[in-house]
């Protein structure tokens, strides 16, 4: 493990809570503060690499707080840290500052409300391998449904900054519209299927919006958006790449999208992990060997969770 | 003053620099957790369950969490015989720590063919048996719920250890434990470990399904710790004590303060497990807490501790 990663301290480090905001229904927007080798080692933190967060020690929001959907679950004590991704990372000086974004689902993302800036957090990490860019890419588009956009955020930033020639088109897709997990987006939001989300408009990129219920964009998946995008656009297979995050059903349908018209895609995979450090094999993904018809497990702690969606095997 | 306090401990002929392992199946096979602490400094190692052909282990979900631990279903997914001594072994004779091989397997033959080719690797120091697996041919039923076939079992493998020391894994998921550790200690294992997890469900009340592909996992962490303890005492009392033969004590030990209760009770070594996924250096910490108990009672030797339950 030490030769993929040979200069990279990976903690745990003692984060600082510097911000935490609703942002929207349980959406809420995590900032923390690293120093020292913190810094140094998340300030290279790559779009689609992930952090072992350690949740333990967070505070339940008070009884009359809790959604009653959650009551039941919030009684469960949390053991394991959670792995998340980062929407933003932000070098300043001897400081890093990284974003988190988390919907309020269960007993950890519940006590993760109450942290209030000053808190300190153990965070494990970089971890994982990150998006690769290749040569000769002129479009990228960034698929991403439900909480599968943070990694894609941060990759359309670092896209901007270090890839000035490729334009970026993110394809968002969201249960219904109030769940979108960008902050205050309702008033922007037009029926157009095409529109500025200031998010990624603010690194160049264009949107399209999709929402299973038809409460704003396109009524359907993103998947369809996607689809639409390469049958009214214009792109060439060797300079056109996809970047995909979000529920398996999705990955599934973007990698069959990206199989038919022979593009570059790489898909950010989630499993439940355990350590996400490599040694309790949890986080199993079933993959493609090559020029044959067996299939191997990866693990998507250390072998992604970005893999070449050609790679993955489905489960139907 | 902490130069004064030897926490090291004499199991079955091995030196160790202080009681603590790290457990099979949480540590890898070599020095994957180097990148977190300097595994130089544990007292022992155990890899990962070993068996003779690779095995790809469970579909996944492998893991879902408890109430203060987790099951888990990994189905003893392992990198084989072969690739083991090809990759990690030249890793393992680098550690300078004492290692122990889990070995685990679906019939006899396989257990001892996997302890034969590694009884002469000097860079092993003895074998875990992991007993908990279900023996093939004789229907499925777990090896380690049955004495007569831990005897066979454990007579088989310690023909084929050679010079190496044989620890036997117990299951808690038996009648009486003691007449596992018995049948373990009568057919010549040197050592115990006690206990494997406990075998369990979790339930998704939405879809009615079990939240594991494999249905049920082992149960292990903080919850299962007290049951551990209990266990660890009975066999000392009841097995281990009057035969001198030394018991490796785990289960939901997070801290010094519980490796220290295992020993009380009877366990002259710990292992951490669970704790690791959340802590990788646990292991490490949890030596310099049980050195500064010692100082803080006045213990200049650990073993003066080992089994000082009260009767």
């Amino acid at each position: 493990m030490s030769e993929k990663y040979p200069s990279l301290a990976k903690g745990p480090f003692n984060a600082v809570v510097s911000s935490n905001r609703q942002t929207g229904e349980r959406l809420y927007r995590l900032r923390l503060e690293f120093s020292g080798a913190g810094a140094e080692s998340f300030a290279k933190f790559k779009p689609g690499q992930f952090a072992q967060i350690d949740i333990y020690g967070a505070a339940l929001p008070p009884a009359e707080k809790i959604p009653e959907g959650l009551r039941d679950a919030s009684g469960r004590n949390i053991l394991l840290r959670r792995p998340f991704s980062f929407a933003d990372v932000d070098k300043q000086g001897i400081k890093t500052f990284v974003d988190l974004l988390y919907r309020v689902v269960g007993p950890a993302s519940l006590r993760m409300t109450t942290l209030s800036a000053g808190n300190l957090l153990s965070v494990i990490g970089p971890l994982g391998n990150g998006f690769w860019i290749p040569q000769n890419k002129k479009k990228a588009l960034l698929v991403m449904g439900g909480m599968g956009a943070p990694p894609l955020l941060h990759l359309a930033k670092v896209l901007s900054a270090n890839y000035p020639d490729i334009e970026i088109t993110a394809l968002v897709g969201t249960k219904t519209a109030r769940e979108l997990p960008f902050e205050g987006r309702l008033d922007e939001i037009s029926q157009q299927l095409e529109f500025a989300l200031r998010e990624f408009a603010k690194y160049g990129a264009k949107s399209m919006l999709a929402t299973d219920d038809g409460t704003a964009g396109y009524h359907g998946l993103v998947s369809d958006c996607l689809s639409q995008w390469f049958a009214s656009s214009s792109w060439a297979r060797d300079t056109t790449i996809i970047y995909a995050c979000g529920p398996q059903a999705m990955l599934a349908k973007v990698a069959e999208i990206a199989k038919d018209k022979a593009i570059d895609c790489q898909i950010s995979m989630e499993q439940m992990m355990a350590c996400g450090i490599g040694v309790c094999q949890s986080c199993a993904v079933r993959c493609r060997v090559n020029g044959s018809n067996e299939t191997v497990y990866k693990l998507c702690c250390e072998d992604g969770p970005v893999f070449d969606s050609r790679e993955v095997v489905f489960s139907s | 003053m902490q130069q004064d306090i030897d926490i090291s401990v004499d199991f079955s002929g091995i030196k160790l620099a202080n009681p603590v392992f790290t457990a099979s199946g949480t540590c890898g096979y070599a020095d994957e957790l180097s990148d977190f602490m300097d595994v130089k400094s544990l007292g022992g190692f155990i890899t990962k369950s070993i068996t003779l052909a690779p095995r790809k282990g469970h579909p996944t979900p492998r893991i879902v969490e408890t109430n203060s631990g987790m099951l888990n279903a990994i189905g003893l997914a392992n990198i084989g015989l072969d690739k083991f001594i090809e990759e990690k072994l030249p890793v393992i004779s680098q550690m300078s720590i004492p290692v122990f091989v889990n070995v685990a397997g679906e019939t006899i033959e396989e257990y001892v063919a996997v302890a034969e080719r590694l009884s002469s690797e000097k860079a092993i120091a003895g074998f875990e048996l992991n007993i908990s697996c279900p023996n093939v041919a004789k229907g499925g039923i777990c090896f380690g719920t049955d004495p007569q076939q831990v005897r066979e079992i454990t007579t088989a493998v310690k023909r084929a250890c050679g010079q190496k020391v044989l620890m036997v894994k117990l299951s808690p998921c038996v009648t009486d434990i003691s007449v596992i550790a018995q049948a373990a200690v009568e057919a010549g294992a040197d050592a115990i470990s006690l206990i494997n997890t406990f075998t369990a469900m979790v339930i998704d009340i939405e879809t009615r399904k079990p939240m594991l592909a494999n249905r049920t996992g082992g149960l292990s962490g903080p919850a299962i710790k007290p049951i551990a303890v209990y266990l660890v005492n009975k066999v000392y009392r009841e097995v281990t004590k009057d035969r001198g033969i030394p018991i490796l004590g785990m289960g939901g030990i997070r801290t010094a303060s519980d490796a220290i209760e295992f020993i009380i009770a009877g366990a002259s070594a710990v292992a951490i497990g669970t704790a690791s996924f959340v802590e990788p250096a646990c292991a490490v910490k949890i030596i310099e807490g049980i050195k500064k108990y010692c100082v803080s009672h006045k213990i200049t030797q650990i073993k003066e501790l080992v089994g000082t339950l009260s009767e």
